[in-house]
């Protein structure tokens, strides 16, 4: 980073918000008497967390500090796992591939943009990770990608390459509104416009695969003889086909967006009859009334706490959807699916306390080790746990408190955002800013 | 002497027996007394540059080089010659827009009932059949010593192939230098139709070199064999981008910020294609990625930050910043790695612009001879024609510049500008 550049940045009128940590790979820290809050091992009271290179060495009381360790004091505060956010659609040039219903060669993971200001907005809510992903707009959209909250870095460095593969499904109203020309000169009207419609293009595309996969079965078998036939061509190399065939054969997993319980029920059934994984459904507002069929299937959920009846499709929602799953051995987790809400995920997740009655713990999971899950790195993240990533979280109060506020953030030991430090930058740019107007313009 | 006189008598008679097919060749000139730099070698403090036939015919001190006696000499006492300045990516003489080929035009609906899932992109086109040279236009970068352009095509994802012009009059054939130079693409989407986002247009740049390497091995096994196999369906679309992954004809990616870069070196290294990166503005990023590769570089003079730099959504005062003294430090700070680039005027129509820009990206800490070579050997080099452009050499295509002044400096004027041998009147 040139001076220049960094003058300037600070200069940013009252936002200061493009201030970039200094990073050095796998940070080292020692936190000192906070009240640990590991979500998978219980809580200890009054304990020390240390982070060497990256990751979590040791979790106890009276841990002493290496020598040139930076140590942080979190007496009377929480130290959590950082939060994980299991549906967003944050850091990405562009969402939707909309101009076609079925777009599986369609990654977000190509689109990553690292300047999005929307991690910091992220960092400052306690999100470590995100699974950031494809849109609604199309019955089988496209691969999602992970990514760490690493604000600063370069986009690849974002990337969690130990996640699940995964890739966007939508039923219900998304797709059928981004079916139709509603403005004019706007993309042409598009098959499927109804749900039934929905169901039949995904299981045509499904059948397609199926078909693309037997004819690259039957070229290499013919490849191996001793003696290949004479002038043996390959088939076409299709990469729409490609995705789904890396679907079909369990390289990557499905995350469905659904609202009522029907379309969810038969996406389970497609997904039995073609043998894919469905690894959640995406707001699932009427997921309380398949509970029992989504915990049988081991098929997770990914909610909103709250925010019900928005819509028609949304009208039999229920703030309890989330609760009463997760009681039902559904794995639950809360999502943003916002830039803004992103940064008060610890709100949400604690309202199910109150609509469900879960307790603090179980509440907390839902942002932690039930969305680690949910993206396939609970071995990495999601709890604090010896020889897990230093990703964390310190709260004033407990997280699940109304008054609760994030104060910092560190990623794999590095810390990438501290509010106290944040505020100073910011006012410090404030003040710069106003200095120069003075002779000028007032 | 006699005899060089008859030569160019009969040069000057045949020339004018088969019409104005080439460029006009002027006559012959001798600019002595003024100070020269070559771009390759030393400057000379008092020489004489002989102009003929197009063609820099001799270059050396002035007691080194024998005036020709047909030559109209010109006393170019005070003033400096430098080589003609190259910009390898302009989007010039292009004012009339391509037909539309979104949604609703004929072409659309023709394009997609030919190849489902396909936008009409038009590699096939050369762009040269576009163009339409203006005076304005050529004076405007004559002005500030650039005599040769690239143009390329400007619509679109893959959007066709460029020329090399020299501007040496309105009448696009005689301009040509090579055609066709490169094909063009640009990461960007298709309106109305498939593909309307980034993903989908990388992932739509990928299906179609590999459909362009499947459909040359396709056709390739069908001519082994003609007899006893069904001919592989013919498909322009393919057909135009065989030769960029079979003979490894030079593609130019438009990379309007950092991630493009990142984007298009993945697709370069995944087809073995032989490429270059313009626009780049955003190069200064990431030098590391750039000095890792061979991979040549055009960058632009144009300093407005991308839409998806974090500089441009905070403010207007941070984005006047970045557009004043952030980026125009990119090629300062590649220039400070060691990497090799070309300067481009892509996104500026306007030579004062091209100008200002030039001597902003100086006063950023790029050295003056370094924005020189940028401008001249080096984007020759890029083209192939290291052996006709970019320097002031015997046998050069003779695109000379005389300034009064050192090239680039505030007040510095240029005074006369040769372009194919011929002196430019503005």
């Amino acid at each position: 980073m040139n001076k220049i550049v960094k003058k300037l940045l600070i200069r940013a009128i009252g936002l200061a918000l493009v201030v970039l940590p200094a990073y050095t790979a796998g940070g080292s820290v020692l936190i000192k008497n906070g009240t640990i809050l590991t979500v998978t091992k219980g809580v200890v009271a009054k304990g020390d967390l240390l982070v060497i290179n990256g990751l979590i060495k040791e979790i106890g009381e009276n841990i002493a500090a290496p020598k040139g360790i930076k140590v942080i004091d979190a007496s009377g505060k929480y130290v959590i796992p950082g939060i994980i956010d299991s549906h967003t659609h944050i850091a990405l040039a562009g969402t939707n591939e909309g101009s076609e219903a079925i777009t599986p060669e369609a990654d977000v993971g190509e689109v990553v943009n690292a300047d999005d200001v929307s991690i910091l907005t992220a960092l400052s809510g306690g999100v470590t990770m995100a699974h950031t992903m494809h849109g609604s707009a199309n019955p089988i959209g496209g691969p999602n990608v992970v990514l760490k909250m690493k604000w600063g870095k370069p986009s690849e460095d974002l990337i969690v390459h130990e996640a699940l593969k995964t890739l966007k499904f939508a039923l219900g109203e998304n797709v059928k509104q981004s079916s139709r020309t509603i403005t004019v000169g706007g993309p042409p009207p598009r098959y499927p416009q109804t749900r039934m419609g929905t169901n039949a293009i995904i299981r045509r595309e499904m059948l397609k695969a199926r078909a693309y996969r037997k004819e690259w079965d039957r070229y290499n078998k013919l490849k191996a003889f001793k003696t290949p036939p004479k002038n043996l061509l390959p088939p076409r190399k299709d990469l729409r086909m490609e995705a789904l065939s890396d679907l079909l054969e369990g390289k990557m997993v499905a995350r469905c967006h659904d609202y009522q319980a029907t379309e969810a029920l038969e996406f389970l059934g497609l997904a039995k009859e073609f043998g894919f994984k469905v690894q959640a459904l995406e707001h699932a507002w009427e997921a309380y009334k398949i509970a029992d069929e989504l915990a049988a299937a081991k098929v997770g959920i990914s909610v909103f706490a709250d925010s019900w009846a928005y819509k028609m499709e949304a009208a039999e929602g229920i703030a309890y959807d989330a609760g009463y799953c997760a009681k039902k051995g559904v794995l639950v987790s809360i999502n943003s699916d916002s830039a803004e809400r992103i940064r008060r995920l610890f709100n949400d997740a604690s309202k199910t306390m109150k609509y469900g009655g879960l307790t603090e713990n179980e509440a907390l999971s839902l942002i932690t080790i039930n969305p680690a899950i949910q993206l396939g790195v609970e071995k990495i993240v999601g709890s604090l746990e010896v020889g897990k990533q230093g990703d964390i979280a310190i709260f004033n109060e407990h997280p699940m408190s109304a008054y609760t506020r994030c104060e910092m953030t560190i990623i794999e030991g590095d810390v990438y955002f501290d509010r106290a430090q944040y505020l100073k930058d910011r006012e410090e740019a404030a003040k710069k800013a106003e200095a120069p107007k003075k002779g000028g313009r007032s | 002497m006699h005899k060089k006189a008859y030569l160019f008598g009969s040069v000057f008679l045949i020339l004018s027996l088969i019409g104005p097919a080439a460029a006009d060749v002027g006559p012959t000139y001798a600019v002595k007394n003024a100070k020269i730099v070559p771009v390759i070698g030393p400057p000379i403090d008092k020489g004489v540059l002989i102009i003929r036939n197009g063609l820099i015919e001799a270059v050396g001190l002035l007691d080194k080089v024998a005036i020709p006696e047909d030559a109209e000499v010109i006393d170019a006492d005070g003033l400096i010659a430098y080589p003609g300045l190259i910009s390898t990516h302009t989007n010039l003489f292009l004012e009339v827009a391509r037909p539309a080929t979104g949604q609703g035009s004929p072409e659309f609906t023709a394009q997609q009932a030919l190849v489902q899932d396909r936008p009409a992109e038009t590699p096939e086109l050369c762009v040269f059949k576009l163009i339409k040279p203006s005076k304005a236009a050529i004076d405007s970068f004559l002005k500030i010593g650039v005599t040769t352009v690239l143009v390329a095509p400007n619509r679109g994802i893959i959007q066709g192939q460029s020329v090399l012009l020299n501007l040496n009059g309105e009448k696009a054939e005689p301009m040509v230098l090579k055609n066709p130079v490169a094909l063009h693409i640009n990461f960007t989407t298709a309106r109305g139709t498939y593909p309307s986002s980034l993903m989908g247009t990388i992932a739509f740049l990928r299906q179609s070199f590999l459909d362009a390497e499947y459909y040359a091995a396709s056709q390739a096994q069908y001519a082994k064999i003609l007899k006893g196999m069904k001919r592989p369906e013919y498909d322009p679309f393919l057909e135009a981008l065989v030769p960029f992954v079979t003979e490894k004809k030079p593609v130019i990616f438009q990379c309007n910020n950092l991630e493009d870069i990142k984007r298009a070196l993945k697709i370069i290294e995944e087809f073995k294609l032989n490429a270059l990166l313009s626009h780049a503005n955003e190069a200064w990023r990431d030098a590391a990625i750039l000095k890792k590769t061979p991979i040549p570089l055009l960058v632009t003079l144009d300093f407005r930050p991308p839409n998806s730099s974090q500089y441009v959504n905070q403010g207007a005062d941070l984005r006047k910043k970045a557009e004043a003294e952030i980026y125009p430090a990119n090629a300062a700070n590649l220039a400070k790695e060691g990497i090799k680039f070309a300067l481009t005027t892509f996104g500026l129509n306007d030579g004062a612009a091209v100008l200002k820009n030039i001597q902003a990206a100086i006063r950023a800490g790029l050295p003056k001879d370094e924005a020189l070579r940028a401008l001249t050997i080096q984007p020759a080099q890029y083209l192939g024609l290291s052996q006709q452009l970019g320097s002031l050499e015997p046998g050069k295509i003779a695109n000379v510049i005389l300034t009064k002044g050192a090239l680039f400096d505030e007040k510095t004027q240029v005074d006369k500008v040769f372009v194919d041998g011929v002196l430019w009147k503005f």
